[in-house]
């Protein structure tokens, strides 16, 4: 009864504004002028503050990015660089930083074209997004391009995201890389979405995850192009074996052999240019890394105890640590989920990839908020009004800025806040998380 | 062995010759306000075994121990070096070396107590090698308050119980300034310099047996012939056992070591956190010399609980809003990552050259250094204090082409910094003075994990990952039952596919 009580207003009377935000989504160029004009701004804002202020816009990732760059410009290996943990790959992709010219304008052109390709790659990444909304036998109905436009704003128009790019994270090529995954998969272009799913977990690794999701997904069904087979497969399935034999389709296999293909041949390569230290520090070091300095996982606290005092703790917790994180996101999710709806269940992946993870930064945010436009058309955060939706991102602001005051206490003042305050508010911002994620895999039943 | 004592008074101070007893091998004096330096020189052969066998495989080797208390120095000896425990070394070549590298540690932790290094492989950093310098390979350094260790071993191997005055004599080092032991192949010889601040000695001095005692009671003077890169020095000198009375002597020497007659202090500006920024406060920003290039520079010898990070230290505007004009050194490697409790190496040292600001007159200024510390380990209580020493400041000038500064006896070489000028730069030292008490070194509170609100963390932090995880499990168990892991969507096509599950 509420339902319709609250919705018939919006419905009944539509105020001015309404046609306005109409107009603004009604058409294409709108939403991605203002998304390309807001990055400028923030990045011309940038270069301002960069210029004129000690303290820095820029982020400081960007300047590892750019000085591996500028070794793998004088024949050097980008590894020279301390602290570069990615594939040569991004620093090859910023060659173009590491160019002088002599004259100042064009250095600082030059030097911010990463950035750019940021920036840009986070265009695309929200025009990808009204790509898979607007599809139709994506598993629900297709949206009309206003409404998809509007939803993609969440993303394109997000300050945030614009911000983080213009910054000079990399974050913006892993969300055009994820995006474009997901596009290839549900357009069916079996050998696009396995050559960006072994590219993308040779860039950044996670994006492991939604390969099971993905291979679950393409059963022979959904895959084949004339439905009328389906009953003669059902006689084999009949049998565990037959089963098992069904499972394994052309396509599975070209996913499987293509992915594995694109992402061992990088690695060989890689390898083959940069020897050792491409793989200590591109995969090895995520394995040995002791994680100890503060950040969002719940295991942090744990984590600083036990690298500290090896021989103390009876079970190594960084052992154990990832059953909970790699059975949700890489099993259980998609199981359940990824057949239902696919982007649904990518999103609850990596957020349950984040959440669980042994360590976690806001940067890693980036990773799941990509799909959220894809995510919240149906769910249950926007019904009632988005009642739901707007306590969930209050717990969630809140909690996190619990921890953050925290750690503002620890990192600024020097008050030893690690016992009990920052531990609890990682733990509490770790059981709003996880609450969040309870309900986005609720939102998977019926479809 | 031979021995010098030598007691250095300041400008215009001087002794009448005749207040002085010499008595066969003793000498005698009234008491004058000087600072004091023992030079000791063995020939290694006169060396316990142990210690033999040990220089044997050191190319070279220096130690610089220098105390945290506050002193005043007196020209000529100006060289200054953080406080603490100094170790410069070049290992030798052969099995021998191999045998020094394994030894050297435990050797020195037996001799100075608590030296916490493991190897020269682990431990060491590598000093730069140019053509200028003739710096040694390793270095290696450590807060160290006080000799009692090395007094200790040394009465026990250097003393017979009935000694007193060898005993006498290796106690007054507690008050010392600063100890330099050093030896390299070359000359064969161990040397080992202590000195003492400038303060009120009784001259007294009595040879040993079997070696050559000098005494020399000297003033710092301005003869007329001297050049503007020399210092000079005047008194008498005497030779135990040799000399019936004290002979006056003059001379001059060029010397790269200089007083700034100026002073800084050091502090963290509040509040720390875990970014503590050391400002450094000088009292002049006019260089010393005026016919010639200077600048201000300070070197760091920075313990594994606190470093600097290189990067943030290559920013132009960054460095100018802080009186900062480079990062001229800095030890490789410095990892930005690790918490103290991983790291093998003993810390590392930079330099630092400062900007002073340009004004008319000279005044007071400062510059901020920007520091990072590392997570520590756990502790009761909560916070770790830590303390770091404070720097060498010095305005380095250039000396005018063709100057030689060939060694003098007064004079301290490996210093660590020494290395990382030209030949011809000239060390106008800026006198430390500390910022509260007497001692050159500034603490800072660290955070650490609490070990008295510990007990709990391992336990409920596995609860509340399984009440998430099981919620989470719970919710997919209900997606699960109620529509199985199909699509409802597809499922609705071919209406057996749903019933199975």
């Amino acid at each position: 009864m509420k339902e319709v009580k609250m919705a018939r207003p919006t419905n009944a009377k539509p105020p001015p504004s309404d046609s306005l935000i109409e107009c603004f989504f009604g058409n294409p160029l709108p939403i991605y002028l203002t998304a390309a004009l807001l990055r400028i701004v923030l990045l011309v804002y940038g270069l301002w503050q960069d210029a004129n202020s000690p303290l820095k816009y820029t982020d400081i990732d960007y300047l590892v990015f750019t000085d591996a760059a500028r070794f793998v410009s004088r024949g050097q290996s980008p590894y020279d660089r301390e602290t570069y943990r990615y594939t040569p790959v991004l620093a090859w992709l910023l060659l173009p930083t590491a160019r002088t010219t002599g004259d100042p304008f064009w250095d600082v052109v030059w030097f911010s074209s990463g950035k750019v390709l940021f920036a840009v790659a986070d265009i695309v990444a929200g025009w990808l997004l009204v790509k898979v909304l607007t599809m139709a036998g994506a598993g629900k109905n297709a949206m009309d391009a206003t409404t998809a436009r509007k939803f993609a704003a969440i993303w394109l128009l997000n300050p945030m995201v614009a911000t983080i790019s213009t910054r000079g994270s990399s974050e913006g090529l892993l969300g055009v890389l994820v995006t474009a995954l997901l596009w290839a998969v549900l357009a069916r272009r079996v050998t696009f979405a396995g050559l960006l799913l072994g590219f993308g977990v040779h860039f950044k690794i996670y994006p492991f995850i939604y390969a099971p999701a993905i291979v679950w997904w393409m059963d022979a069904e959904r895959m084949s192009t004339n439905p009328g087979t389906p009953e003669k497969k059902t006689n084999e399935q009949q049998t565990p074996m037959g089963r098992l034999l069904s499972f394994i389709t052309p396509e599975r296999l070209r996913l499987a052999l293509v992915s594995l293909t694109t992402f061992l041949g990088l690695n060989m390569v890689m390898f083959a240019i940069y020897g050792k230290p491409f793989l200590q520090h591109t995969f090895l070091h995520h394995v040995t890394r002791i994680d100890h300095r503060h950040n969002f996982s719940p295991y942090n606290t744990q984590l600083y105890l036990t690298s500290a005092f090896p021989s103390l703790s009876i079970w190594r917790i960084e052992s154990i640590a990832f059953l909970p994180q790699l059975l949700l996101s890489c099993v259980l999710i998609p199981l359940v989920t990824a057949k239902k709806d696919l982007p649904t269940s990518m999103l609850a992946q990596t957020f349950a990839f984040v959440t669980f993870n042994k360590v976690c930064t806001s940067q890693y945010f980036l990773w799941y908020m990509i799909f959220l436009p894809l995510y919240l058309p149906d769910s249950s955060f926007l019904r009632h009004k988005g009642r739901l939706g707007i306590s969930a991102l209050a717990l969630w602001v809140i909690s996190q800025g619990l921890w953050l005051q925290q750690g503002y206490e620890l990192e600024f003042l020097a008050r030893s806040t690690f016992l009990p305050g920052l531990w609890l508010a990682s733990l509490g911002f770790f059981l709003v998380n996880c609450w969040i994620l309870g309900v986005i895999v609720g939102d998977a039943q019926g479809k | 062995m031979r021995e010098r004592i030598t007691f250095v008074q300041k400008l215009g101070e001087s002794l009448d010759p005749s207040t002085f007893k010499i008595n066969g091998d003793s000498l005698t004096g009234p008491q004058i306000k000087a600072a004091r330096e023992d030079r000791l020189t063995w020939a290694l052969e006169e060396l316990p075994y142990e210690l033999q066998s040990l220089l044997e495989g050191a190319h070279e080797i220096h130690i610089r121990w220098v105390s945290p208390v506050a002193y005043e120095a007196v020209s000529p000896f100006l060289a200054r070096l953080p406080p603490g425990f100094h170790l410069f070394f070049t290992p030798g070549a052969g099995t021998k070396a191999e045998n020094t590298s394994e030894m050297l540690c435990s050797v020195l932790s037996e001799i100075f107590g608590g030296i916490h290094c493991s190897s020269p492989t682990a431990s060491f950093t590598r000093l730069p090698n140019n053509r200028f310098s003739h710096a040694t390979a390793l270095q290696y350094f450590q807060p160290l308050s006080s000799l009692s260790g090395f007094i200790e071993y040394s009465k026990d191997k250097l003393c017979s119980p009935s000694d007193s005055s060898c005993i006498a004599r290796l106690d007054r080092l507690n008050e010392a300034s600063s100890l330099d032991i050093s030896y390299d192949t070359i000359s064969h010889a161990l040397k080992g310099a202590a000195s003492w601040p400038y303060q009120p000695h009784t001259i007294h001095a009595t040879s040993r047996p079997r070696s050559r005692t000098e005494v020399g009671v000297l003033s710092a003077d301005k003869p007329k012939n001297m050049e503007p890169h020399e210092l000079g020095i005047s008194g008498l000198l005497t030779v135990l056992g040799q000399d019936s009375s004290p002979s006056a002597t003059v001379f001059t020497f060029p010397s790269r070591h200089r007083d700034a007659e100026s002073g800084f202090s050091i502090k963290f500006l509040e509040p720390t956190g875990l970014h503590p920024t050391l400002q450094i406060r000088l009292d002049s920003n006019k260089p010393p010399s005026t016919d010639s290039y200077c600048s201000p520079h300070a070197y760091f010898t920075l313990p594994s609980t606190v470093f600097a990070d290189k990067y943030q230290l290559d920013d132009d505007l960054f460095l100018a809003s802080r009186n900062l004009t480079k990062l001229q050194y800095i030890s490789q490697p410095v990892d930005l990552e690790a918490p103290e409790y991983v790291m093998e190496k003993w810390g590392s040292s930079i330099l630092v050259e400062l900007s002073p600001p340009n004004t008319e007159k000279s005044a007071p200024w400062t510059a901020e250094i920007p520091l990072h510390l590392r997570y520590l380990s756990p502790a009761q209580g909560g916070y770790h204090k830590v303390e770091v020493p404070y720097p060498a400041v010095f305005w380095a000038c250039a000396a005018e082409e063709g100057t030689k500064f060939p060694t003098n006896p007064f004079e301290k070489v490996n210093l660590g910094y020494d290395g990382l000028f030209g030949p011809r730069t000239v060390f106008w030292h800026v006198e430390p003075r500390p910022e509260a008490g007497k001692l050159l070194q500034n603490a800072v509170k660290v955070p650490v994990l609490d070990l008295d609100k510990s007990q709990w963390v391992n336990i409920v932090t596995a609860i509340t990952v399984l009440i998430g995880f099981a919620w989470v499990s719970w919710k997919l168990g209900v997606v699960y039952f109620a529509s199985g892991h199909g699509s409802s969507a597809a499922s609705s096509k071919p209406a057996s596919e749903k019933k199975k599950q």
